[in-house]
């Protein structure tokens, strides 16, 4: 299940809100679109419209929560499978988190206990949402604003063991890494370091803002310099297969959107 | 905040209970001989335990497990009810619209210690219109606010 490099060039992750500006924007090599905000027996005109351009579109998942301590739910899986193969796409990526437990939804991403021995229950789950999908899983690394007090690894050489042992592909999000680096004074820098870039699928790099010291990533401004720069770094490191914008509130003019893709561009290929 | 995603139920159903009835012995790989599927159950169980008591203290009111920040824990549980607001005013714009500048101080005073019920944004709209009272007016149909969005703007 290895993902295999695929090329992706620049992208911009699909929003309703943003349809006719995504089919129109130049410069946009592939999209994302938010798994669970789509049905893939009905899918929406402007992905049709992408797709028969050729250009490639990812199902991005945000509910199944690999990170919690049940297996990954069969419907969930099979809800990802099936936007896959509606919309041939080259893999599919999720997230290293837990989004609810037993009862409980969080409605959001939480960072896992990162122990010895969740890793090898999320090992476990990993391996079985492999078995059910039809195309390569990649997994993202999540913004927190906390850690676990048992916390025995960060959560880039969580992320390393995660990968060598199931072969999952890595989903890097700058703009994750920068908030960390922020909330929590986890060196972004150390973490590039530490991750496999050999098994990176694409990136994420989003814009945010802070307050009170706290960065928020809420996917709503121009990408700050600080985190451009961590996306340099990185494609100084490896070159990535594919980087990915998201923006998804307060959406600004296409100007402004072509403007930050073509910032990424120029930004990814710095060596 | 971290990222802002709609993490919202998928269509359909939910079948949570359906996956819990399911043998203990689906869940992992066959190469292991049995202690270590023991051993495994007993990892699960430990790692369910953890989540749910951190889950509940950051959406059900519950006691802050030992060792986390609490400041942390308060901004992350703000956060989530922020987002759980947001998703529920796309979802039921009617709400808003009727409460006006009393949506958000009201929405945090039913979120704070009731979790998001099943049913997605929409479930988490109609509780809420349960909570103040209120009937809640269906949302505009898809078909045509679909149909509307992909008309030329002149």
């Amino acid at each position: 299940m290895n993902p295999s490099p695929e090329r992706l060039g620049v992208g911009i992750g699909w929003r309703a809100e943003l349809d006719l500006t995504v089919e129109r924007l130049p410069g946009v090599d592939f999209v994302e679109v938010i798994a669970e905000n789509i049905r893939p027996s009905a899918l929406p005109e402007s992905l049709r419209v992408l797709r028969s351009r050729g250009t490639p579109v990812i199902p991005h998942g945000v509910s199944l929560g690999i990170g919690g301590a049940e297996p990954p739910d069969h419907r969930r899986l099979a809800h990802l499978a099936a936007c896959a193969q509606a919309l041939a796409s080259p893999l599919v990526s999720e997230h290293l988190a837990f989004v609810r437990a037993g009862d409980l939804e969080a409605g959001h991403l939480l960072p896992v206990p990162r122990t010895r021995e969740a890793l090898s229950v999320i090992v476990q789950n990993v391996r079985q949402a492999q078995e059910s999908l039809p195309v390569p899983l990649a997994l993202e690394n999540v913004a927190a604003l906390f850690g676990w007090p048992e916390d025995e690894l960060t959560e880039a050489e969580f992320l390393r063991e995660l990968v060598e042992r199931t072969g999952v592909g890595l989903l890097i999000d700058v703009a994750n890494l920068y908030t960390s680096q922020v909330n929590l004074g986890l060196d972004a820098r150390a973490a590039l370091d530490t991750l496999p870039l050999e098994e990176l699928a694409y990136v994420h790099v989003a814009g945010g803002y802070a307050r009170d010291g706290v960065w928020h990533d809420t996917h709503t401004t121009v990408i700050p310099p600080d985190v451009l720069d961590l996306l340099a770094e990185l494609s100084a490191r490896a070159e990535p297969p594919g980087v990915l914008l998201e923006w998804d509130a307060d959406y600004p003019s296409d100007a402004v959107l072509t403007a930050e893709l073509d910032r990424i561009r120029a930004a990814s290929h710095a060596r | 905040m971290p990222d802002d995603h709609a993490v919202d139920e998928p269509r359909g159903p939910d079948d949570r209970a359906l996956d819990e009835r399911r043998a203990p012995d689906d869940r992992v790989t066959e190469e292991r001989p049995a202690p270590d599927e023991h051993a495994a159950d007993q990892r699960r169980q430990r790692l369910a335990d953890a989540q749910r008591g951190l889950l509940a203290a950051l959406v059900a009111g519950g006691p802050l497990p030992d060792g986390f920040d609490p400041v942390r824990l308060r901004i992350e549980a703000a956060g989530l009810i922020a987002k759980r607001r947001g998703l529920v005013a796309r979802s039921a714009p009617d709400l808003v619209i009727r409460l006006g500048p009393r949506f958000a101080a009201l929405f945090t005073e039913y979120a704070e210690r009731r979790p998001k019920p099943p049913g997605g944004s929409l479930g988490d709209a109609k509780a809420f219109a349960d909570w103040l009272g209120l009937p809640l007016n269906p949302p505009p149909a898809g078909r045509w606010a679909r149909f509307l969005r992909r008309r030329p703007i002149s």
